[in-house]
């Protein structure tokens, strides 16, 4: 299951990060449960803000980038 | 087979799961499986513990916000809390899409009986097109996760066990994964949160 404790959150990871949100279509939000809903403006700002709201979207997208990893290539 | 759904819809995040939980409905017709609709003010407390003693549905799915303890209805209304109603629950399946039921809430619940659960140990999340608010079934950002979200519950309306219904939703969110892993942007941002909520999701 996720674990929000599970990586030390650097400055690079946040530059990662955003970088990745800064490269999602401008009509993209997200609904992060009962935190709210947030355009991709307010997400790049909790993310390097480090709030609460940012740390779970880098967790979920460090998630995501090491799940990359394991994915198997189609023979 | 007789189940129950609660469906608040009062912001943006229920007004999905609102018209994504319809779908279930439209699921269950077609199965000719009656179902108990508590929409919008109907997603109060009083009104669900009456339904669960009085009419006894098999499988209870919940849609809305919600917390380790609670999941909430109408205006953020509390429904079910832990160590407070999770007794109504035994002896049914029950999902609950809402944020990180699964960790206190769910194992209230089968302590207190039930014949199984599905839930998440995380938020929910999912992006969705600001541009489709209005249209939250042709959102092509926001469909994939409730789509593969909403075949927990569907297995469950078939009279499968929770934890089949959770390999089914497993089996869903990869499917979709493998769909998905591609460099667009789009697709990007979707699987991105399918891969947390496949992670998240838990059966007891």
């Amino acid at each position: 299951m996720p674990n929000n404790n599970s990586t030390e959150i650097t400055p690079e990871v946040i530059d990662l990060v955003v970088a990745r949100l800064e490269a999602l279509p401008p009509n993209v939000a997200m609904s992060v449960g009962d935190k709210g809903s947030f355009d991709l403006a307010e997400l790049i700002e909790s993310v390097k803000a480090c709030d609460e709201v940012g740390k779970q979207i880098i967790e979920m997208q460090l998630l995501y980038l090491r799940s990359l990893k394991e994915l198997t290539p189609a023979e | 087979m007789l189940a129950l759904v609660t469906r608040p819809r009062y912001e943006e995040t229920t007004n999905y799961l609102f018209y994504w939980a319809g779908e279930l409905l439209r699921e269950a017709k077609e199965r000719k499986i009656p179902v108990i609709d508590l929409d919008k003010e109907k997603a109060r407390r009083t009104v669900v513990e009456s339904y669960l003693t009085k009419k006894s549905p098999d499988v209870v799915i919940i849609n809305g916000h919600g917390n380790e303890t609670c999941v909430v209805g109408q205006d953020g209304e509390q429904l079910l809390i832990a160590g407070q109603n999770t007794h109504l629950m035994k002896g049914r399946r029950v999902y609950i899409r809402a944020c990180r039921a699964g960790r206190q809430l769910g194992p209230d619940i089968i302590r207190n009986g039930a014949a199984g659960f599905v839930g998440y140990v995380q938020d929910f999340i999912f992006p969705y097109d600001k541009d489709s608010v209005q249209r939250p079934l042709d959102d092509e950002y926001a469909k994939p996760n409730l789509e593969c979200s909403n075949q927990v519950a569907i297995s469950l309306l078939k009279g499968h066990s929770a934890d089949e219904a959770h390999q089914e939703g497993v089996r869903a969110f990869r499917k979709k994964l493998d769909a998905l892993m591609t460099s667009n942007s789009r697709n990007s941002a979707v699987a991105t949160c399918l891969i947390w909520n496949m992670m998240s999701q838990v059966a007891m």
